[in-house]
């Protein structure tokens, strides 16, 4: 399972972002989510979701002695590991990163897409 | 007023406070340490700045005015109204400038806005202007939800809000630039993509009386010249960066429950069509209808001719829709226009009020114009509406040769929009004959007492971009409205559905009629959506994702249930309507302190006197005794006497004495 990214489409709402700190951390910090919108609000209004995009090697966990489908499953990452995604997708504040475990199978940030900017495929 | 201690066990309360809720979390200790700076959402600041002084203070907000007034425009007019003088100089040091974001802004809830609060420099009453976009969230997010500045600098300058901790900074490098580049060149200086700007443009530093206060491309708290007050105090921008937690009362049921209603919500037809064609969509029906405001309301129609300016005719330039923070149902086009005269123009809008006001109430029909228009509008940082309101009154003057070329150094005519593109400039840097519309109803000195007329306003602030001789209630709402002319503040857009009226009687708990034309029982309804609207104002609700214009949409009940969830905070439906009223007669004291009572409550001349000529409203125009009798049941029900005086046991029912 992914989540696919359809940049057009999104409206900038940080929806995503909010429900997203929410179902992990039961806060609401747009900060603190594994998807975070990139705005372009001054010039040409394009908004583009970031997140992890649950490649088949995973070179952020290059190195690492750690079993791969528990750390799939795990919403908090370190910074370095976030540092080794090619695609600089993981989203980091100090120390820590903040990784789409796609919420047990229910991801948060799809249901309230209403643009459908992102969308669930298998 | 009931708290959380007093519900101990109501099932939708998770009693345990936020910081001890325990997570099962894989990492629980690294969970741990994310959350350091969480602030619950009743424990966001104010902050008082002066720059006479250059001091700040930070300042808690008692949990007893929450209760009161909540947050948002509420708490502004508190904030307002300790200072409110019948002599208090809009441009003077003491007149506050306020900033306030709602309840629930930068939450879940249905939608995240902010108020801008301070005496008004264009009608010399209150002052206020909602404004949407993500500025609002983003000072929650920095641990304050009010800014109340005094003063005026010496130098211009800018604030900087970093997640409460706030610096005065020099402005002179930002002088003279436009909104967006002045939001641009904040954000390099401070290396910091994220950060979010309210500024003034040109139109706000040479305090044009109807300037503006922007944020993004679009977002605007443009009416009542607050940018002109921000100006006065060489104050050029606010900048703000917050990245604190925002803790919850329950944020499991939290979460259910605004999904549910968001659902809802996004289920009813009217969100599905503003989220496809934005406000430009109402144009059609005040057309169709004859509500509209063409060559300054001599008449209400376009016709067919109005197809130029219909939300279809947007689409070709519109290259998607945006979403003010946390909204979802995304109503603001994002446009490009690739050919044509105005060739490489980007921006976001233009809104149903822009194309009316600077469209149809100008005699103008050419959408690019206008977009571009607007644009400019925006890039200085003028009020859409109040620009083409003042340029309308004028044009008329100059038809009807009350002006003539002499003084307005160029032609006025209907229609003309590159003429309309000049005055923009020529008003923005005060040049001129924009120097005399520049200073908005004061300009009537200078046309002489024969113009007042034809300047269509209320309480000294125009008329915008509609006719209300058709919709009784939107006159009522109008006349009464507590910011002069304005139709946000109480103008039941229910009434254009014609529900039945067992429906209308079940939402506004008393008799009203359906017919759009009729005067019965819309005293009630404009009094009904007057207090939901403050109350919505208050939390940083968007009236468009509620019972505004569907009957399906949020209403006091789901506002109780999401203050509950998010805040701990119980204030049942009647509570909320209690506020509203609260907050209304407020307002109102302010008024009646400016000597405004029952005959400033009124309309226009030309409502009165000159039935619609032509048009699907021809031959509608206000009784005089009608008007009279909605006026009486309006002051009834808000416990003001029948000047419109709010009554001594009213003010003390409302804890207001």
């Amino acid at each position: 399972m992914k989540i696919k990214i359809d940049p057009l489409k999104c409206s900038g709402c940080h929806l995503c972002e909010m429900v997203c700190s929410l179902f992990h951390l039961h806060l609401i910090n747009t900060e603190k989510s594994a998807i975070r919108i990139k705005k372009d609000d001054l010039d040409t209004s394009m908004n583009a979701p970031v997140l992890c995009r649950h490649c088949k090697e995973m070179k952020c966990l290059d190195g690492e002695e750690t079993n791969r489908n528990e750390e799939k499953n795990r919403f908090l990452w370190d910074r370095t590991q976030a540092e080794r995604c090619p695609f600089k997708r993981l989203s980091v504040l100090g120390e820590i990163a903040y990784h789409c475990d796609l919420c047990s199978g229910d991801p948060q940030c799809v249901q309230v897409c209403t643009p459908k900017a992102i969308s669930l495929t298998r | 007023m009931a708290t959380v201690a007093d519900y101990k066990d109501h099932p939708l309360l998770d009693q345990k406070p936020s910081s001890l809720i325990t997570l099962h979390h894989p990492r629980l200790s690294k969970r741990d340490s994310v959350i350091m700076d969480a602030v619950m959402v009743l424990e966001r600041k104010v902050a008082l700045i002066n720059f006479t002084d250059d001091s700040i203070e930070i300042k808690p907000i008692p949990l007893e005015l929450r209760k009161k007034f909540l947050g948002g425009r509420g708490i502004n007019m508190v904030l307002l109204s300790d200072a409110y003088t019948p002599g208090l100089d809009p441009f003077s040091a003491d007149n506050p400038l306020i900033f306030g974001a709602g309840l629930l802004s930068g939450t879940l809830g249905f939608g995240s806005r902010m108020n801008i609060t301070s005496k008004s420099p264009e009608s010399g009453h209150l002052g206020d202007a909602n404004v949407g976009g993500d500025f609002g969230a983003e000072l929650v997010k920095s641990g304050l939800s009010h800014l109340v500045i005094k003063g005026k600098s010496k130098n211009p300058v800018y604030l900087l809000i970093h997640n409460g901790k706030i610096e005065i900074r020099d402005a002179q490098k930002l002088t003279g630039l436009d909104t967006v580049e002045t939001q641009k060149r904040i954000r390099q200086e401070q290396g910091d993509e994220r950060l979010q700007v309210a500024c003034i443009g040109l139109a706000g530093e040479n305090q044009v009386r109807f300037a503006a206060i922007r944020t993004g491309l679009k977002n605007s708290a443009a009416r009542t010249g607050l940018g002109a007050v921000m100006g006065s105090k060489n104050l050029k921008a606010v900048a703000v960066r917050g990245t604190l937690d925002i803790s919850l009362s329950d944020p499991i049921h939290y979460q259910k429950y605004y999904l549910r209603q968001m659902k809802k919500l996004m289920g009813t037809k009217w969100v599905q069509a503003l989220g496809r064609y934005g406000t430009p969509l109402l144009f059609q029906y005040a057309n169709a209808m004859g509500f509209l405001s063409v060559r300054n309301n001599q008449w209400t129609t376009v016709g067919d001719q109005g197809y130029a300016l219909e939300a279809e005719a947007l689409e070709p330039f519109s290259t998607g829709m945006l979403s003010c923070f946390g909204c979802p149902a995304h109503c603001r086009h994002r446009f490009f226009m690739e050919e044509g005269k105005y060739q490489g123009t980007r921006g976001e809008g233009p809104e149903y009020a822009s194309v009316g006001s600077l469209g149809t109430k100008l005699g103008n029909l050419d959408l690019q114009n206008i977009i571009y228009a607007t644009e400019l509008c925006n890039r200085y940082g003028l009020d859409t509406i109040s620009t083409g309101s003042y340029i309308a009154w004028a044009v008329e003057l100059y038809q009807r040769g009350i002006i003539d070329q002499e003084m307005t150094e160029i032609p006025l005519n209907w229609g003309d929009g590159e003429g309309i593109l000049e005055l923009l400039h020529r008003i923005a840097q005060r040049k001129g004959f924009g120097n005399i519309l520049a200073e908005g109803p004061l300009a009537g000195k200078v046309f002489g007492e024969v113009s007042r007329d034809y300047l269509l306003n209320i309480k000294n602030f125009p008329i915008e971009m509609t006719d209300e001789r058709l919709p009784k209630s939107f006159a009522l709402g109008m006349a009464t409205s507590s910011r002069g002319a304005c139709h946000m503040r109480s103008r039941p857009s229910l009434d254009v559905l014609g529900l039945p009226e067992q429906v209308l009687k079940k939402i506004y708990g008393g008799p009203v009629s359906n017919r759009f034309s009729s005067y019965d029982g819309k005293g009630r309804m404009v009094w009904w959506h007057e207090l939901f609207n403050a109350v919505c104002d208050s939390l940083g609700f968007c009236r468009f994702l509620t019972v505004f214009s569907s009957p399906h949409a949020p209403q006091y009940k789901q506002f109780s249930k999401l203050i509950a969830l998010s805040t701990g905070l119980f204030l049942n439906p009647k509570e909320l309507k209690t506020i509203g009223e609260r907050i209304s007669t407020l307002e109102r004291m302010m008024l009646v302190k400016d000597g405004i009572t029952r005959k400033e409550d009124t309309l226009p001349k030309r409502y009165f006197d000159e039935p619609i000529a032509e048009g699907p409203a021809q031959g509608e125009v206000i009784l005089r005794d009608a008007f009279d009798r909605m006026l009486d049941e309006y002051y009834r029900l808000h416990g003001w006497d029948e000047n419109g005086i709010p009554k001594e046991k009213s003010l003390e029912r409302l804890d207001l004495v």
